[in-house]
C-alpha cells in the first residue's frame, strides 16, 4: 500500500520530518502560518496512520505491510519497517497525541515558535519510527532521534527549572540506551543480524546466561525510559519543567517506547532470561505501583501528582507483560493505550489551569467547578478514567492485568489492587480540592471555561476514553495474536497445563 | 616487484605538489608586498587542492617503491587523503582567524605544508628509516606552528613544551626502531616482520613498546597525552584544528600498518597494552574534559577522549575492527576540526571568547551554525544519526564480537559521560540567553563569520550523511585495508 508512491510505513515515519522541512523554510517572523502548517501535517499524520487500518489483518499475528531495503551492507543492517497489532495501535496513539499536543500548543507556545514545531515534528518521527523499526539497528537509531527533540522542548519551553530537568533527562535516558546499544551488538554477535523476525524465528539459541547480561543490557535502557523503580527520579523534573505538549508526550508515548521495548526485544528475544528475571520484574513493578500511588498522594503540585501517578500506572503496565499471562500482557498493551488517553488528558486538563493562572499548587485552587462547568465534567471523566471505573477505558486494562495475575499469585494481585485503591484516593482527593468547595482565592473568580479549541482537544480522548470502556474489543482484537504470539514464546508452559 | 627510482616517483605526485606549493608559498609571503601573507595561504590551499586531484588519479599500487622504503597502497592513499581534508580545513579556518587578529604570520601556511608532505609520506613508510626521517618532517615545522605567536606567553610555551616532549618521544621511537634493527638485520618492515616474530620474545617486546611511545605520543594517547591540553590550548585555534587532526591520522596509520606488518607475530601483547590503553585515554580524557572551564582546553580533553575510541580498535584488531578505526579516523578529523572551528564562530570587538559564554542564544542569531554544532556535538558523543555514532558502533561491535565486551561497555558508557560536556555548548546555544549587557554599558559588537558557519555545515552536512549511509566510506575503508 502506498501513499503518493511511498509506501506507507515510509511515509507514517518521515511524513512530519517533511513537514519540518517546511516549516524549516518559514520565516521564522510568521508564527501563524507555522502552526497553522504544524497543525495541518500533525492532523494529515493521523490520518495517514488511520489508513494502516484498512490494510492491516488482525487475524495475523505477524508482521505486516514489511519493507525491506538494504541499509548498511558490511554489518548486515536494513531498512526494515513492520506493523503488527502492538505497534499499531501504539502508532496511532503516537500520532493522535501529537497532533492533539499540536492543537494545545496554539496559545500556551508563544516563543520560539519555527524551532518549537521543528522539534515536535522530529521527534513524532522519532517516536513513530521506535515502534515501526524491525532491525534493531534502526530501531535504535529512532530510539535516540527521540531523545534530542524532547531535550530541547523540555529545555527551551519548560519551567522554571528546566535547565537542570533537560539534562537530567537526556544524561538517565542516554545512559541507558548505550547499555541497550551493547545488549543490541551482542545479540548481533549470536544471531548474525539486526532482523527481529528472523530472530524470533531463530529461536532461543543464546545461551541462559548471556541472555541474563543481555537483559540486564535492556532493562538498562527501558526501565528508566518506563521508568520502573528505581530509575524513576527522572521522570517528576521532567514531567513538572515541560511545557505541557511535552508531558503530553512525554507521558503519553515515551514512557510506552520502554514497555514496548520489554514487549518486543527482551520478552521474544530473550525468553529464558524474561522467564528468570519476571519475578523480580514483578516486584519492581509492584514496588512502583503502591510508591508511586503513595507519594501521589503527599503532592502539592499537580502536574507533579499525575507524574507520580504514570510511575504508578507504569507499573500495572510491567506487572502485566511479566506475569507472562496472555491475559495479563493483552491487558498491559491496553493499558498503555488507556494511560496515553487518560494521563495525556489529565496533563492538558492542568495544562489549562496553567495557562491561565500560571500556577499548578492545588492549594492555589478551590470550587472550579461553579465557573469552568463543561472543565469540570472532562476532568471528572478523566479522573474516573485513570482511576479505572468501569465503564471508562483504565478499568479494562487494570481489570484485564489483575485476571491475569490472580492465576499466578494472589498475593500479587492484592499487593496491585492497593495501587487501585490508593489511586482512586489521590486522585479524588486531587478533584475534589481543585473543583469542589467555596472559591477561596479570588483570583478564580474570573476564570473562563474551555473554549471550542480546548475542547476540541479533548474530545477525541474522551471518545477514545468511552470507547474503549464499553467495546474493547475492536481494540483487543487487534492486539490478541501478536501478544499471543509473544507470550507463546516466553512462557509456553502456561499454554500447555491447563490451570 | 622493484621499479626504477624515475618511475616510482610517478607514485609521490601529490608529495611534489605539496612540496612545489610550500615553496610558491614560500615566495610568495617573502616577495609579493600587499597582500603577500594572504597570498602565500592561497598558494597553499590551490596547493592542497592540487595534491588532492592529484592523489584521486593516484592508482593504488602495490609494488614496493623506492627499494622498500615507501609503498602507496590504497591504504596508504586513504590516510593521505584524511590528512588533506584536515589540512585544508585547518587553511580556510586560519584566514578566520588571522582576519580577527589582525597579524598574519605568512609562514604559518608554508609550514603547514612541509608537514602535510610529511604526514603523506609518513603514512606511505615501510621502513624504519624512512618513518623516522617522514615522522621528523612532519614534526618539526608543528613545533614551530604550535609557537608560532613567539611574543604570546601561552602560544611560546606550547611550541617549546611540544618540541620538548615531542623530541624526547621520537628519540624514544629511534631506540624501538634500533632494537628492531638489532634483533632483526633489517629496517624495512617486510623483512623485519618475520624476522621479529622468531626473534627473542622480549627484546622484541621492548623494541615494540618504545617503537609505539612515539606513536603514542602523537596520536596522544594516555599516558603520553600531557602535552596535549596545554599545547591545544595555548597554540592559535587553527593551528590547534591542524595539530590535533592530521598528525594522529597520520599516527595511526603508520601504527596500523607497523602492526599489521611488523609486531604482528605480537598481537596478543599488544592487545593488553593497546586495552588499557584505550580504557585510560577514554576515561581520563572524558572525565578530564568534565572540570574544564575553557571551552579550548575541554575540547582538548575530549580530542584525547575520542582517540581512546580509535584505541579500542587498535585493542580488538582483526578485519571489522581495523575497518572500524580508518572509519572512524575520517569522522574524528572532520568532528574534531569542526569542533575547534566553533571557537572561530563568533569573535566580540576583535577577539575570540573561548568560553561556551560567547555561543550562549546562538540559534537566534546563527541558526545555520547553531544546527550545525549540534549535529557535530551529537556525532562527538555518538548519537545516531551521526556518523559519530556509526563510528562508534563499529568499534564497539568489532569489540563485542572479538568477546572483548568490557572494552564495548566502557566505550559506550563513555559516550554516555561525554554528553554532559558536550552538551554545555548545546545548552548555551539553543536553551540560554544572550547575557544582558553589563550595567551602563552596551554590548560588544560581535561578528558571526559567514566562513567558519559555511565550514561547520559541509562537516555537519558529512556527518549526517555518513550517519545515513556509512556504506559509502566503510567500503573504501574495508578496500584501504586490503591494500596492506
Amino acid at each position: 500500500m502506498n501513499i503518493l508512491g511511498i509506501p506507507i510505513l515510509t511515509f507514517v515515519t518521515f511524513f512530519p520530518v517533511a513537514g519540518m522541512v517546511v516549516i524549516l523554510f518559514l520565516p521564522g517572523s510568521r508564527g501563524k502560518a507555522i502552526k497553522i502548517v504544524a497543525n495541518i501535517v500533525t492532523g494529515l499524520e493521523f490520518g495517514a496512520t488511520l489508513l494502516l487500518l484498512i490494510r492491516f489483518d488482525a487475524g495475523s499475528g505477524d508482521m505486516q505491510l514489511v519493507e525491506r531495503l538494504p541499509w548498511i551492507k558490511a554489518i548486515g543492517a536494513q531498512y526494515l519497517l513492520g506493523v503488527d497489532g502492538i505497534s499499531l495501535l501504539l502508532v496511532l496513539l503516537t500520532s493522535l497525541l501529537t497532533f492533539i499536543a499540536t492543537l494545545s500548543s496554539w496559545q500556551a507556545v508563544q516563543r520560539r515558535l519555527k524551532e518549537y514545531y521543528v522539534f515536535l515534528l522530529l521527534l513524532e518521527t522519532g517516536m513513530i519510527g521506535v515502534f515501526l523499526a524491525l532491525d534493531l539497528l534502526l530501531f535504535y537509531v529512532f530510539w535516540e532521534v527521540v531523545l534530542v527533540p524532547m531535550y530541547f522542548l523540555i529545555g527551551i519551553w519548560g519551567g522554571e527549572r528546566r535547565l537542570y530537568a533537560a539534562i537530567k533527562f537526556f544524561l538517565y535516558t542516554l545512559f541507558g540506551s548505550v547499555a541497550m546499544l551493547v545488549g543490541i551488538l551482542v545479540l548481533r554477535s549470536q544471531h548474525q543480524t539486526f532482523d527481529w523476525m528472523a530472530m524470533v524465528a531463530a529461536g532461543s539459541v543464546i545461551p541462559a546466561v548471556l541472555q541474563g547480561w543481555v537483559f540486564l543490557a535492556f532493562f538498562l535502557g527501558f526501565a528508566i525510559k518506563v521508568p520502573m523503580f528505581p530509575f524513576h527520579t527522572w521522570l517528576p523534573d521532567a514531567h513538572v519543567e515541560a511545557p505541557t505538549a511535552g508531558s503530553v508526550i512525554l507521558a503519553g508515548v515515551l514512557l510506552k517506547m520502554g514497555a514496548y521495548g520489554f514487549l518486543r526485544f527482551s520478552m521474544p528475544l530473550l525468553p529464558a532470561a524474561a522467564r528468570r528475571y519476571a519475578p523480580a520484574m514483578v516486584v519492581l513493578a509492584l514496588v512502583a505501583i503502591v510508591y508511586g500511588a503513595l507519594v501521589s498522594l503527599m503532592q502539592k503540585d499537580m502536574k507533579k501528582l499525575i507524574a507520580y501517578s504514570s510511575v504508578s500506572h507504569m507499573g500495572f503496565v510491567m506487572l502485566g507483560l511479566f506475569v507472562l499471562t496472555p491475559m495479563a500482557a493483552k491487558g498491559a498493551v491496553l493499558q498503555m493505550i488507556n494511560h496515553g488517553v487518560s494521563t495525556g488528558a489529565l496533563f492538558l486538563i492542568v495544562g489549562v489551569l496553567y495557562e491561565r493562572r500560571h500556577t499548578r499548587l492545588i492549594t492555589e485552587f478551590g470550587g472550579l467547578s461553579s465557573r469552568m462547568p463543561v472543565y469540570a465534567a472532562v476532568f471528572l471523566i478523566m479522573t474516573m478514567s485513570s482511576i479505572g471505573l468501569p465503564g471508562l477505558n483504565g478499568f479494562i486494562g487494570e481489570f484485564m492485568i489483575l485476571m491475569g495475575t490472580f492465576p499466578v499469585s494472589w498475593l500479587w494481585t492484592a499487593v496491585a489492587a492497593t495501587g487501585i485503591v490508593l489511586g482512586a484516593g489521590y486522585m479524588l482527593w486531587l478533584y475534589q480540592r481543585v473543583m469542589f468547595g467555596k472559591i477561596v482565592n479570588p483570583a478564580n473568580e474570573s476564570l473562563k471555561d474551555l473554549t471550542v479549541r480546548e475542547f476540541a482537544t479533548f474530545l477525541p480522548l474522551i471518545v477514545l476514553a468511552f470507547w474503549i470502556g464499553i467495546f474493547p474489543k475492536p481494540f483487543l482484537a487487534i492486539i490478541d495474536k501478536p501478544v499471543e504470539k509473544i507470550i507463546r514464546i516466553v512462557n509456553p508452559a502456561h499454554f500447555e497445563a491447563p490451570r | 616487484m622493484m621499479s626504477t627510482a624515475g618511475s616510482d616517483l610517478g607514485h609521490l605526485v601529490p608529495e611534489m605538489v605539496l612540496l612545489a606549493a610550500a615553496v610558491a608559498s614560500m615566495f610568495v609571503h617573502l616577495f609579493v608586498k600587499k597582500r603577500g601573507r594572504r597570498g602565500a595561504g592561497y598558494v597553499a590551499l590551490a596547493g592542497i587542492a592540487a595534491a588532492g586531484l592529484a592523489l584521486v588519479l593516484t592508482p593504488p599500487s602495490t609494488d614496493a617503491l623506492f627499494g622498500g622504503h615507501l609503498a602507496v597502497d590504497s591504504f596508504a592513499l586513504f590516510f593521505k587523503a584524511a590528512v588533506l581534508a584536515a589540512g585544508a580545513l585547518a587553511i580556510v579556518l586560519a584566514f578566520r582567524f588571522f582576519d580577527v587578529e589582525k597579524s598574519e604570520p605568512g609562514e604559518v601556511y608554508y609550514l603547514m605544508l612541509l608537514s602535510i608532505v610529511g604526514m603523506t609520506a609518513a603514512v606511505s613508510a615501510t621502513d624504519m628509516v624512512t618513518t623516522y626521517v617522514t615522522f621528523e618532517l612532519f614534526a618539526i615545522p608543528s613545533y614551530v606552528l604550535a609557537g608560532i605567536f613567539k611574543k604570546e606567553r601561552r602560544s611560546a610555551e606550547a611550541g617549546i613544551k611540544y618540541f620538548f616532549l615531542g623530541t624526547l618521544s621520537s628519540a624514544v621511537m629511534l631506540l624501538g626502531m634500533a632494537l628492531v634493527f638489532g634483533l632483526t638485520g633489517s629496517t624495512g618492515y617486510a623483512e623485519a616482520g618475520p624476522a621479529l616474530a622468531g626473534a627473542n620474545g622480549l627484546a622484541a617486546l621492548v623494541a615494540m613498546s618504545l617503537f609505539f611511545v612515539g606513536l603514542f605520543f602523537k596520536a596522544a594517547f594516555v599516558p603520553f597525552h600531557m602535552w596535549a591540553p596545554d599545547v591545544y590550548e595555548g597554540a592559535p585555534t587553527p593551528l590547534v584544528i591542524f595539530l590535533s587532526t592530521a598528525p594522529k591520522a597520520a599516527a595511526i596509520a603508520v601504527l596500523v600498518r607497523a602492526m599489521t606488518v611488523v609486531f604482528g607475530g605480537y598481537a596478543m601483547e599488544w592487545g593488553t597494552l593497546l586495552q588499557a590503553v584505550a580504557l585510560a585515554t577514554m576515561f581520563w580524557g572524558n572525565l578530564a574534559a568534565l572540570t574544564q572551564k575553557s571551552l579550548k582546553r575541554m575540547l582538548a580533553y575530549s580530542s584525547i577522549a575520542q582517540a581512546g575510541y580509535l584505541a579500542i580498535g587498535l585493542a580488538v584488531w582483526g578485519e571489522p575492527a581495523r575497518m572500524a578505526v580508518l572509519f572512524y579516523v575520517v569522522v574524528y578529523v572532520v568532528m574534531n576540526a569542526a569542533a575547534f572551528g566553533l571557537i572561530l564562530l563568533v569573535d566580540r570587538e576583535g577577539r575570540f571568547d573561548e568560553s561556551v559564554d560567547s555561543l550562549r542564544g546562538l540559534v537566534r542569531r546563527a541558526p545555520i551554525a547553531a544546527a550545525s554544532i549540534l549535529v557535530v556535538l551529537l556525532a562527538l558523543v555518538g548519537i545516531p544519526p551521526t556518523a559519530g555514532f556509526m563510528g562508534k558502533y563499529f568499534l564497539f561491535t568489532a569489540a563485542v564480537e572479538k568477546g572483548m565486551v568490557l572494552l564495548a561497555v566502557a566505550g559506550a558508557l563513555n559516550s554516555a559521560i561525554s554528553l554532559f560536556y558536550y552538551f554545555r555548548i548545546g545548552r548555551a546555544m539553543f536553551l540560554e540567553e544572550l547575557a544582558p549587557p553589563p550595567e551602563g554599558g552596551r554590548r560588544p559588537a560581535e561578528n558571526v563569520s559567514g566562513t567558519v558557519t559555511a565550514v561547520l555545515a559541509v562537516c555537519a552536512a558529512l556527518l549526517l550523511f555518513l550517519g545515513l549511509l556509512p556504506s559509502l566510506l566503510a567500503s573504501r575503508a574495508a578496500a584501504a585495508l586490503l591494500g596492506l
